[in-house]
């Protein structure tokens, strides 16, 4: 029950953890990029508890949700909220630029901000809202409860220190491949997103059957550890539908087509 | 906004193809599956209903199926799966994984 608990909890702490990671080297590094941009690190802060009210009131109205639109609701409110998060990413994407920042550098910060805020809240609302009810179950059975406690803390330990060794092993490297590599991955990011969007609502029969792309779980099996951790990183499946790589890499050439991206990827420090 | 979702629904099989959506039943009992291994014919779209019937919540999970979904205890919830290609397709109840284990076998 240990090991399960450990596991479980880690796949839905991993998600959020490694984005806040990434999300943090970005905005330390636009900063340096755009003097006049205030994105200080207090955003996560608040991320986290947003993330976490909403993932308690997520949780407490699953079992009504769950029966909407014919016992799909969670799939399609799921998938919503992947698409806002898309829409956010895409927005900070396109909010981010020389001309805007130097007319309202203030507004801009506070809008880009928000979108980060609310990004992150939304990740931890659906992961969170999983571990809640898990331990909620749990919490009826006593011979279960300290396994499981001690299980999601060995998680929340392993997943904060992936994040910290995320963070410092971007912050370590050249200050324009850092940005470059942070830039990467918030586009995977948003491709992961898309490509889970329709996974949810193909789950919904909302979206058609669509030919699976390829069948990779001969050489990376979507269980194995670092399926996983590729899972947890950038959305890795092993067996895709062709619908779900086009969601995909379309989210993902939205972000790197943006003003932000194309002018950040120039970032270098003589 | 429920009603005329639900209204919406019924009309639904009004569209050709959708009324002969196959239905199967899963429930959860005690950490269990029944039935664990069910049948299915192979290249067509299945609406599994998984209900579970303890207290706990599940989360019901296959890697083969690429299906993933929390259940609240004392609730049902609709998975839609396939058409699956011939074959064995492993689900398990990711919470209780030990215990709750099944297959859809698609021919």
């Amino acid at each position: 029950m240990f090991l399960n608990a450990v596991i479980l909890i880690l796949q839905e702490i991993l998600e959020a953890t490694l984005l806040i990671s990434v999300l943090v080297v970005l905005t330390r590094l636009l900063q340096r990029l755009w003097p006049a941009l205030l994105l200080r690190r207090r955003w996560v802060l608040a991320a986290l508890g947003c993330g976490t009210a909403g993932a308690w009131l997520y949780a407490v109205f699953m079992p009504a949700i769950a029966e909407w639109f014919d016992y799909v609701g969670q799939d399609v409110v799921n998938a919503l909220m992947q698409v806002v998060i898309i829409l956010l990413l895409l927005l900070f994407s396109m909010l981010l630029r020389e001309s805007f920042i130097a007319r309202a550098p203030v507004l801009v910060s506070n809008l880009a901000r928000l979108c980060i805020i609310i990004v992150v809240a939304l990740v931890v609302t659906r992961e969170g809202s999983e571990i809640i009810l898990y331990v909620d179950g749990i919490l009826g059975q006593p011979e279960n409860i300290t396994p499981v406690m001690l299980g999601g803390l060995m998680a929340a330990g392993i997943g904060l220190s992936s994040g910290v060794f995320l963070y410092f092993g971007l912050t370590t490297l050249r200050a324009k491949i850092a940005m470059r590599a942070a830039l990467l991955l918030l586009a995977l990011f948003a491709g992961n997103m898309a490509a889970q969007v329709v996974l949810l609502l193909t789950q919904a029969d909302w979206l058609p059957y669509t030919a699976e792309l390829w069948d990779s779980s001969g050489w990376l099996p979507e269980y194995s550890i670092s399926g996983q951790l590729l899972y947890a990183l950038i959305g890795y499946e092993a067996t895709p539908s062709l619908l779900q790589a086009s969601a995909y890499i379309l989210a993902m050439l939205l972000i790197i087509v943006s003003p932000l991206f194309r002018k950040a990827w120039q970032y270098s420090e003589a | 906004m429920k009603r005329i979702v639900g209204l919406l629904c019924c009309l639904l099989p009004a569209l050709p193809g959708v009324a002969a959506v196959p239905e199967i039943e899963i429930r959860i009992r005690d950490h269990l599956f029944f039935p664990a291994e069910l049948e299915v014919p192979a290249d067509t779209k299945i609406r599994l209903v998984v209900i579970n019937e303890d207290a706990t919540p599940e989360e019901f999970e296959s890697y083969e199926l690429n299906r993933e979904k929390v259940i609240p205890g004392k609730a049902k919830a609709v998975i839609f799966i396939g058409p699956l290609k011939q074959g064995e397709y492993p689900f398990f109840g990711e919470f209780y994984p030990k215990t709750a284990q099944g297959k859809v076998f698609a021919k």
